[in-house]
């Protein structure tokens, strides 16, 4: 479960959105036009990445921000109690105002393992990956992740890594982390 | 209040594995076996059905699944019929449905069906359903299947116990060697001695394919009854005393210790507790080997030695015919196959043909009383646990 905390880094700012700038095309179109880096293309029911703008999600925030380099997630004021993943209601009050923070962009891996086969859809061209759990520092989130930068079998416990932006080659961005030199 | 006792009365299941047949065929086929198995059974006499079957629409491209289970089974339910979906056990979930609808009245005698159709043309799509299990636009989106969360599991639970890649070795060559007595199994008539487990591909480190269930095509089947109409099926009924279900998290970041399952032992606690009886009570357990390290967690869990004694439980050989208790003696998921919604029925068949003395003497538990049978789902963040009593008399 999330687990309280005293004082949280980053910025808070409100939950819901300013208006963005919209990509053309209906938010369906752009879905159906959706592809991976490799070009293929995959229907919505095997996408394992979800729709981000503000006409698909109400934490469109929090892709927002990991565009620009920033992972976040919410906060709830009432509770001081950091979520993960984000959410529009806090599980602990269920107020819904929420607040949106900046989490610290290093870690350390507290467990990995890595996929060698049965990959699903979309990532069996990806086979061998690392992922992992890894402890965000000075914030008691352990959030799962790809882990790149290293082969699976030079990766270490313990070992720090920085969360990195991943584009998807579509307008959508994910998150992965990456082991540090 | 004191709920309406309640019994299995008897249980069939399909051949597991690759199979060359379908969904609906498979319910067909269970539910052929199903009447074979209870001669007395009629199916007018069957007012419920509940359907375990985890992911029909990803595996086998069908929802409501419920009435077409029910017909192909040949049953025209009149009082309760749905479907029960809980991944993993979805099976179990089938059982505890129709448990509580006769305990509650609702019912007299209710069918708990469970089938997975599994092994697709493409593995990639098999495997995005086995995805789609876990949070999916976050860690189904990171890659995140059952290998490499359990794998974690383990290399945890090695760094903080020592437990060894042989302890878990030695999970999997039981319940290999069980399943080569159960005609039934995906691995039947296959040898797994443990210098070739420790030999097979990695799939996700430190687990290799020894160490994981498989997917798999199959179906069982359980009769259950409210004690006035148990008699009119069984002298050998599988009595109900105890279930108990816990879930504390869905998010693999909200795990918390990978090691120490709480969940198991506040649904064992309760569904023992329930039974008034404690776990050295019980003669015969079928507990939910998805992977080796499952099976060494669950013993800890389950109270039957200390916290990180799991790996030398299995190496001592405490599970097997003879040892503390018998565990999975049908071959667990690891010999029998994991098809998802059957799972949790096919370990309640094989508890009610302990307790009949029907099965062959290599598995048999010696004169087994009481038995636990324990499914997790997804990534372990659900524990179900019903606890049987051999009867007797209600």
């Amino acid at each position: 479960m999330t687990s309280p905390v005293r004082g949280t880094t980053g910025t808070a700012s409100p939950l819901s959105p300013p208006p963005e700038p919209r990509p053309s095309g209906s938010p369906s179109e752009r879905a159906a036009t959706a592809r991976s880096r490799s070009g293929e293309k995959r229907p919505f029911l095997l996408d394992f990445f979800p729709l981000e703008t503000d006409r698909e999600t109400r934490l469109s925030r929090f892709y927002d921000r990991l565009r620009q380099g920033r992972l976040s997630t919410t906060r709830c004021p009432t509770d001081d109690l950091l979520h993960w993943p984000p959410r529009v209601a806090c599980p602990k009050c269920h107020s819904e105002e929420l607040t949106w923070v900046d989490l610290p962009e290093r870690g350390r891996v507290y467990a990995f393992s890595a996929v060698l086969v049965g990959a699903p859809l979309g990532m069996e061209a990806d086979v061998p990956f690392a992922v992992g759990l890894v402890d965000l520092e000075g914030v008691p989130l352990r959030l799962f992740g790809r882990i790149e930068g290293k082969p699976w079998n030079a990766l270490r416990l313990g070992e720090t890594v920085r969360v990195e932006p991943y584009d998807l080659g579509d307008g959508r961005f994910f998150y992965r982390f990456r082991a540090v030199p | 209040m004191i709920a309406r006792p309640v019994a299995l009365v008897g249980g069939a299941t399909t051949r597991f594995g690759v199979r060359p047949t379908t969904w609906s065929e498979m319910a067909q086929e269970v539910g052929a076996a199903l009447f074979r198995a209870v001669p007395e059974l009629r199916a007018e006499d069957v007012d419920s059905l509940f359907v375990g079957a985890a992911e029909p629409e990803r595996f086998a491209f069908q929802s409501h699944v419920a009435p077409l289970a029910a017909e192909q089974m040949g049953l025209r339910p009149r009082n309760i019929l749905q479907r029960t979906e809980l991944a993993c056990a979805s099976g179990q979930s089938a059982i505890r449905s129709a448990y509580a609808a006769i305990a509650a009245g609702l019912s007299d005698v209710a069918v708990a069906v469970g089938v997975e159709k599994m092994n697709l043309p493409s593995m990639a799509e098999a495997n995005t359903a086995m995805g789609c299990v876990m949070d999916r636009p976050w860690d189904g989106a990171s890659g995140a299947t059952a290998p490499p969360f359990f794998a974690m599991v383990a290399q945890r639970h090695m760094l903080e116990y020592g437990t060894t890649e042989e302890q878990l070795a030695a999970v999997s060559e039981k319940n290999h060697r069980f399943a080569n007595s159960n005609p039934q199994a995906q691995f039947y008539e296959k040898s797994f001695p443990r210098e070739k487990l420790l030999r097979l591909p990695l799939v996700a480190p430190p687990l290799r394919l020894g160490d994981c269930s498989s997917m798999t095509d199959g179906a069982a089947a359980v009769v259950l009854a409210g004690e006035e109409f148990v008699r009119r099926y069984t002298d050998s009924p599988a009595w109900i005393r105890g279930t108990g279900q816990y879930s504390d998290f869905h998010n693999l970041a909200n795990a918390g210790s990978l090691t120490d399952w709480v969940g198991l032992k506040q649904a064992s606690r309760d569904a023992l507790a329930r039974a008034k009886i404690t776990i050295r009570d019980v003669d015969l357990a079928e507990v939910h080997d998805c992977f080796t390290i499952s099976e060494i967690l669950e013993y800890e869990a389950l109270g039957l030695c200390p916290e990180g004694k799991g790996g030398a439980f299995a190496a001592d050989g405490r599970g097997e015919v003879g040892g503390d208790l018998v565990v999975n003696p049908r071959g667990g998921l690891l010999g029998c196959g994991h098809p998802l919604g059957a799972t949790g029925i096919g370990q309640a068949v094989e508890v009610y043909q302990q307790f009949a003395h029907t099965v062959p003497r290599v598995r048999q538990a010696p004169d087994p009383e009481w038995a636990l049978v324990h499914n997790l789902s997804g990534s372990a963040n659900v524990h179900s646990v019903m606890v049987y009593q051999r009867g007797g008399s209600s």
